[in-house]
């Protein structure tokens, strides 16, 4: 006797065996009365709830009737809600940007402040571990830098909304184009 | 206009063309696509919230569900699929909202061949087949309902319920022996 295909059967019944697992299965069921009783217990309980049938249908017509009453006039976009979304990176590099651009001006700031200071007062404050060329030097790229990071950050900015907008446009025009049929 | 009527065996590849026509808002192809999956869909919501009414607006959800995320349906993917997993989602929602307000056994069985007895009979063994159907956790009942009732493949439940064979496998036997349990004095009639 061959061993018992009990975990098996489900799929058998189901008709999910590949054919060599199928005919394995098929072998030990004409010689092994306690699974064909076990495979006949699915095929009964299978019988048993298709027994329980949808008792009535709306008509095809007034059912489909019923959805396109349901429609929405125009035909979604082919552009999704989430498709339509800007991209995070998209978002991030200005904002990156942003938060460059304000760092440096407060660079910019507390240097000029210390270099007032500095002058004014005639005290060297930080000449033991920077020299007042040093800031200068330093204030002045800090000054080119933050001026390029702005006009970066601004250039950004135009053409994204430019794009925005045509994408926009784009999404308009197809919404429309889909209600009309 | 496309000629809306099919040879039987072509139905998969008509439903793809269909599809692209109501893609390009044709709303007779849609119609038709409506009409052609009727049934199934309106069967499988049925067995899920247990109320017709409930059903057959789950139903009409899951199509204006269909007509609205078109744009996003790729051909690459089976339609049926697609669709399943949509009644099924606008079930669960149909149901989370709304509960049935039918009781099960209350849907007329009336069938004229039959004596009342007879009728009478079967009544009951649905109701009880029903009961222990309506007793599974939602994840089984599902898997069951689309195995048993809407006849889908193991790999096709898996594609409807994003979850793997295996899974489809185990909770399909924890089902049947629940049910085995729980209508074991039927299943010993038979």
């Amino acid at each position: 006797m061959n061993i018992h295909v009990s975990e098996l059967l489900a799929a058998y019944h189901d008709g999910e065996l590949p054919s060599n697992r199928q005919h394995q299965v098929e072998g030990h069921l004409q010689d092994c009365s306690t699974c064909r009783a076990e495979l006949e217990l699915y095929v009964e309980l299978s019988s048993l709830l298709k027994a329980d049938v949808v008792p009535y249908q709306t008509p095809p017509q007034r059912f489909a009737a019923q959805v396109q009453l349901r429609l929405p006039r125009t035909l979604p976009s082919r552009i999704s809600q989430k498709e339509g979304k800007p991209p995070r990176w998209a978002l991030g590099i200005p904002l990156v940007l942003i938060l460059v651009w304000a760092f440096l001006q407060a660079a910019i700031k507390v240097t000029s402040l210390i270099l007032t200071a500095d002058q004014f007062f005639g005290v060297a404050i930080f000449n033991s571990w920077i020299s007042t060329e040093g800031f200068l030097e330093t204030s002045a790229n800090l000054f080119l830098f933050n001026t390029l990071v702005l006009v970066g950050t601004t250039i950004f900015w135009s053409a994204w909304m430019a794009l925005w907008l045509a994408w926009q446009k784009n999404q308009n025009v197809l919404s429309i184009k889909g209600g009309v049929t | 206009m496309m000629n809306l009527t099919s040879p039987p065996g072509t139905v998969e590849m008509d439903d793809h063309a269909l599809i692209a026509c109501a893609q390009q808002g044709d709303r007779q192809a849609f119609t038709e696509l409506v009409t052609r999956h009727q049934d199934s869909i309106v069967s499988l919501t049925y067995r899920m919230c247990g109320d017709f009414r409930l059903a057959e607006d789950a139903a009409q959800e899951a199509f204006v569900r269909v007509w609205q995320n078109l744009h996003s349906y790729k051909p690459q993917y089976a339609f049926r699929s697609w669709l399943y997993r949509i009644a099924t989602n606008a079930a669960l929602d149909s149901l989370r909202r709304d509960r049935p307000t039918t009781d099960l056994d209350s849907l007329s069985l009336a069938d004229p061949g039959k004596t009342p007895e007879q009728v009478a009979e079967e009544n009951l063994r649905i109701g009880h087949v029903r009961r222990a159907i309506a007793q599974l956790s939602e994840p089984l009942r599902m898997v069951l309902i689309l195995r048993e009732y809407q006849e889908l493949s193991y790999q096709e439940i898996a594609d409807v319920l994003y979850i793997p064979v295996g899974t489809v496998m185990s909770r399909l036997n924890s089902a049947r022996t629940l049910l085995r349990q729980e209508l074991l004095v039927l299943l010993e009639e038979a």
